[in-house]
């Protein structure tokens, strides 16, 4: 599965208010772990996990700091699945645009990067014809021509041809740092030769000392697929995230940032997985393990890994004492994983039942567990706008951003966007401590659907002070707007 | 016409079915809104005015050939199809022939015709009219009557969005005293007539504009009867004004009050994205002020986020330079420079400045001491704390600040007439074009242009020019994030802040939409239920 197709279903799947806290009561927070889930809270996730991983001791015995590590990971997972989700559109959107410009003036570079878009959105076979296209060019960037038959061998790959990838990636020659990372990533992702993969990849990042954005991507691809999650946190971190993957024309008129799609796929893959060592690490401790199993498995069931997810939700509803409110969220989102079985009557009992008790913290759990699993949510979506239009104060703001983000995902942009507003915090607009930075990336496309691109942007800005990753975001909708806009030039005094 | 063969059809849209008659969308027509502005309009026509509450105005009473629809596409308006030629060059609008103006007292309303767009063009880029509108047409060409329901603009060359450009209000040839150009003193500025869905009715003694329903607006008559726009000095006052009921809307909420009234269901909050920053600018006219590293110095100086989380409760962003965050021109890459009185004062002395006995810096025995000018509109308590932190702010590196607040009329005129000032607090707000060619580019240095401060520079002029003139997106996109490194550099202004828009209003005011600019676009759709209206 590729990165964007994971954090697709990462996107789903772990979207919600459910992973909220779950407190554990055996043994007192140390200041470091309560540190961190302040951060938690404020939605600062890199810092909390930075300053969490930084005090863990190195006996590996604080099961609560792993535990808080996990959920810090599986939460930013979340949002940069969202963050990967969304700029799927809005890169291909921004790269038409700049595709559709014909003669001398014609970007050299789009090619390849609506190419490698179009095949992380699920499209290979437009994919290998703009590859083709760009590989046709000649007096290509040397750098970009050398990666493009590994881009190639992907698309083909994802096209069921693998004998196709196979004979395109042996046909690679070049021996440059990037394109070995590339190859190297490109054989975690498909498997073929994946036991060279870490090797290669080790080669690669021997060989550079400061790896470029697309190099940093293809490393965390590998690592992350074979175990090395501390190597490929450690890469994350190090990187300056808003880098352009190729910038065409340096020192010209004309200066065009191109990015990788698929780093913020890679970002979230990274993150779950992170996320799931650490609470196996945690639920190494009798007293955190009930907790432990709650997260594991939601973030299984993110990853897809539907046994281990429907494992973990057992053994926590086995625990009698566990407390009810999240026994609850566990039951209603395991009735997810019922649904993704074939199982939709027994996952509609569940939310029925749990519907039916006209809380609004429960029905917006089970508009964002039904939404996730991809189910028919009229019914719910129903009683939950009757409640929430009903309904005051901010009780009733998870509500409406739950049916909001359903709106979303419905396509029904007009309708997301007046949920998701109703339930913005507005005295802190577009700040992450005030409102959950996966609902303002949900808010943020909304504006993007109804053009109103303004809006988009200053989400972006305030978003991309904590998490640089969104500048891609940033650059594309700029682009985007650029071309779109429809204005007179004015300007007037206030 | 023979040269339609060679055109492509850009858009045929929108027949002209709605003949002066209710809208007939089963909406109900009635009741009034009131509203709440930040002070009171100089001029109410849309040709001379460079201010936001004129431009709300200008959108209820007049309309462009085409305008702006809900989803941000070009629509019909008084044109209701047109041509481009297949160059780019040459644009022909076909008019609506059941557009009336509106009439006059004891007059019957006259019909629209070609003769009043060609009048609206000439008198806007007469050089005697005063007007900011002026840098923004000299792309045409020419403009000519080709029959009374169709008009022709030939442009000097081919430019991004043109369509957009013709979204310019047109006014009647009957309208102003004297036919060839417009300035302040005629009384058409005070008492316009226009073509749109309101009719400006009077201004009363406290200066709130009453505008009625026209009966006869070309896309049907606008649900609502009246709109009133009621000044307010304080803003503090405009929210409790709206609590109390006296007012069913705020354009623009002060952002302290913002929780205040998303507590009250009574009351909807509904953002826009008004593209505006406020900033200290400066007049270079002042050869203390002409030194590049005395205006940085003040940027170092000020600390803008003690000052945003202070006096607006955080509601806003920092801004490193000439365009506001949710643009597409805003350089990512440029950084805010960070507060650092240090600095700020080492930059001072790099200058020549000393600091004198009193502690005021000083050079050649002229002293550092400014004067501040601010309109008293902007007399809320925010704007008071802002500019007295900032006389703080530089007192602390050896400036003196003397701030004097005038009423808005004559704090226009000292800053974009007379020039008598050293520095200023405002605001600008721009449309999504990102132009800011009005308020840079040398060639608007003079009387009622907006360049107030004789910023002059030749390469930020070279930018600009190249910015209008490509035809490529990518290319412009560059261009800007230079001059927003540049303008940040040379900081003719010290860039402040934008912050957060919200509108609030009434419940009863149903299937509002805003436009983020011009914010009436869509008002003649609004609607207040029978049972709500009073």
């Amino acid at each position: 599965m590729t990165a964007l197709r994971t954090a697709r279903v990462l996107a789903g799947l772990l979207a919600g208010a459910s992973l909220a806290l779950l407190s554990v009561p055996a043994v007192p927070a140390s200041k470091d772990v309560a540190t961190a889930l302040r951060q938690y809270e404020q939605h600062r996730y890199a810092e909390a996990a930075r300053s969490l991983r930084d005090h863990i001791p190195a006996d590996g015995q604080n099961a609560q700091a792993w535990l808080a590590l996990g959920m810090i990971y599986l939460k930013n997972a979340e949002l940069h699945a969202e963050l990967a989700a969304v700029a799927v559109d809005v890169q291909i959107d921004y790269l038409k645009k700049l595709a559709a410009r014909k003669g001398a003036g014609r970007s050299r570079a789009v090619d390849l990067y609506l190419g490698e878009a179009l095949r992380d959105a699920g499209r290979p076979r437009e994919a290998a014809t703009h590859i083709a296209r760009f590989r046709a060019r000649p007096k290509q960037d040397a750098g970009l021509a050398a990666l493009a038959p590994v881009s190639l061998g992907l698309a083909q790959y994802q096209s069921r041809n693998t004998a196709a990838a196979r004979a395109t990636w042996a046909g690679v020659t070049s021996k440059a740092p990037e394109v070995r990372a590339a190859l190297a990533a490109a054989y975690a992702i498909s498997g073929h030769n994946a036991k060279q993969a870490v090797a290669l990849a080790d080669d690669a990042a021997a060989a550079r000392a400061n790896p470029g954005a697309r190099m940093v991507k293809d490393l965390i691809a590998v690592y992350s697929r074979n175990g090395r999650i501390d190597k490929a946190l450690e890469l994350a971190d190090g990187a300056d995230l808003r880098a352009p993957s190729h910038v065409e024309g340096a020192g010209s008129g004309r200066v065009i940032h191109f990015y990788d799609l698929a780093l913020l796929g890679e970002l979230a893959r990274l993150y779950a997985v992170a996320g799931l060592a650490a609470l196996e690490r945690a639920a190494g401790d009798a007293a955190i393990k009930p907790t432990a199993d709650y997260y594991l498995a939601r973030g299984h069931a993110a990853l897809g890994e539907l046994d281990r997810a429907q494992a973990a939700a057992e053994r926590f509803l086995a625990v009698p004492d566990a407390p009810a409110r999240f026994r609850d969220l566990a039951r209603i989102h395991q009735a997810g994983l019922t649904h993704r079985r074939g199982d939709t009557r027994g996952a509609m009992t569940v939310w029925q039942e749990y519907a039916g008790r006209g809380e609004p913290e429960l029905l917006a759990e089970v508009i964002a567990a039904c939404t996730g699993a991809g189910a028919d949510c009229g019914a719910f979506l129903t009683r939950a706008a009757a409640a929430a239009d009903a309904g005051q104060g901010r009780k009733f703001a998870p509500l409406n951003v739950a049916i909001g983000r359903a709106h979303l995902a419905r396509k029904d942009y007009a309708k997301a966007l007046a949920y998701l507003e109703a339930g913005r915090d507005k005295s802190k607009k577009n700040k992450i401590e005030g409102n959950d930075p996966v609902m303002l990336v949900g808010l943020a496309e909304a504006y993007y659907r109804t053009k109103q691109y303004s809006e988009n942007l200053e989400i972006y800005f305030e978003m991309s002070k904590q998490f640089p990753a969104v500048r891609q975001i940033q650059e594309a909708m700029q682009g985007i707007y650029a071309v779109e806009h429809k204005s007179a030039g004015d300007v007037k005094i206030f | 016409m023979k040269r339609i063969t060679a055109t492509i059809l850009l858009s045929l849209a929108v027949s002209a079915t709605a003949l002066a008659a209710p809208k007939n969308d089963g909406r109900p027509d009635g009741g009034s809104l009131s509203y709440g502005e930040y002070g009171r309009p100089a001029t109410l026509d849309p040709i001379t005015s460079n201010e936001m509450v004129s431009l709300r105005i200008t959108e209820l009473v007049f309309n462009g050939l085409v305008g702006i629809d809900e989803k941000q596409e070009i629509a019909p308006e008084l044109a209701e199809r047109w041509d481009a030629s297949a160059d780019g060059r040459v644009y022909t609008f076909y008019l609506r022939k059941d557009v009336k103006w509106h009439a006059r007292d004891g007059e019957d309303p006259r019909p629209f015709t070609a003769d009043d767009v060609i009048f609206t063009y000439n008198i806007m880029m007469h050089p005697r009219t005063i007007s900011p509108l002026k840098v923004r047409y000299e792309f045409i060409d020419k403009a000519e009557k080709l029959d009374d329901y169709s008009v022709r603009f030939t442009l000097k060359r081919p430019i991004l969005n043109a369509l957009a450009k013709f979204t310019f209000k047109v006014i009647p040839k009957h309208g102003p005293s004297n036919p060839l150009y417009l300035t302040r003193e005629d009384p058409f500025v005070q008492n316009p007539i226009g073509t749109g869905p309101f009719i400006l009715r009077n201004v009363t003694a406290d200066r709130e504009i009453i505008l009625a329903a026209n009966e006869d607006y070309f896309k049907g008559r606008p649900h609502i009867d009246k709109f009133a726009a009621k000044p307010f000095a304080d803003q503090n006052i405009m929210t409790q004004a709206m609590m109390f009921n006296a007012i069913d809307m705020i354009v623009l909420v002060n952002p302290r009050d913002i929780p205040e009234i998303q507590g009250d269901k009574r009351f909807i909050l509904q953002p826009y994205n008004a593209l505006s920053y406020s900033f200290f600018g400066y007049n270079l006219r002042n050869p203390l002020l002409a030194d590049k590293r005395v205006r940085q110095a003040f940027a170092y100086a000020v600390n803008r986020q003690e000052m945003l989380d202070s006096f607006f409760n955080s509601q806003g962003t920092i801004i490193s330079g000439p365009f506001a965050p949710g643009s597409w021109a805003y350089n990512l890459d440029v950084q805010p420079l960070p507060f650092d009185p240090r600095k700020a004062q080492d930059l001072l002395k790099e200058a020549g400045f000393t600091p004198g006995a009193d502690g005021v810096m000083q050079k050649g025995g002229k002293k550092l001491a400014l004067t501040l000018k601010v309109p008293i509109e902007k007399e809320s308590e925010a704007v008071k704390r802002v500019v007295l932190a900032f006389q703080n702010y530089l007192k602390n590196v050896g400036v003196q600040v003397k701030v004097e607040f005038k009423e808005w009329q004559a704090w226009k005129e000292d800053v974009f007439a007379e020039h008598d000032f050293d520095a200023i607090f405002a605001s600008w707000v721009f449309d999504d074009s990102a132009d800011i060619s009005s308020l840079f580019h040398s060639a608007e240095i003079g009387a009622w242009k907006n360049n107030f401060g004789g910023y002059s520079s030749p390469e930020i002029d070279s930018l600009i020019v190249e910015s209008k003139l490509t035809l490529d997106h990518e290319k412009r996109r560059t261009i800007n994030r230079k001059l927003h490194a540049m303008l940040a550099e040379e900081a003719p202004y010290t860039f402040l802040w934008t912050l957060t828009n919200y509108s609030a209003y009434h419940k009863k005011v149903r299937r509002v939409a805003i436009h983020p600019y011009k914010f009436f676009s869509f008002a003649d759709e609004w609607f207040i239920p029978e049972s709500e209206q009073r």
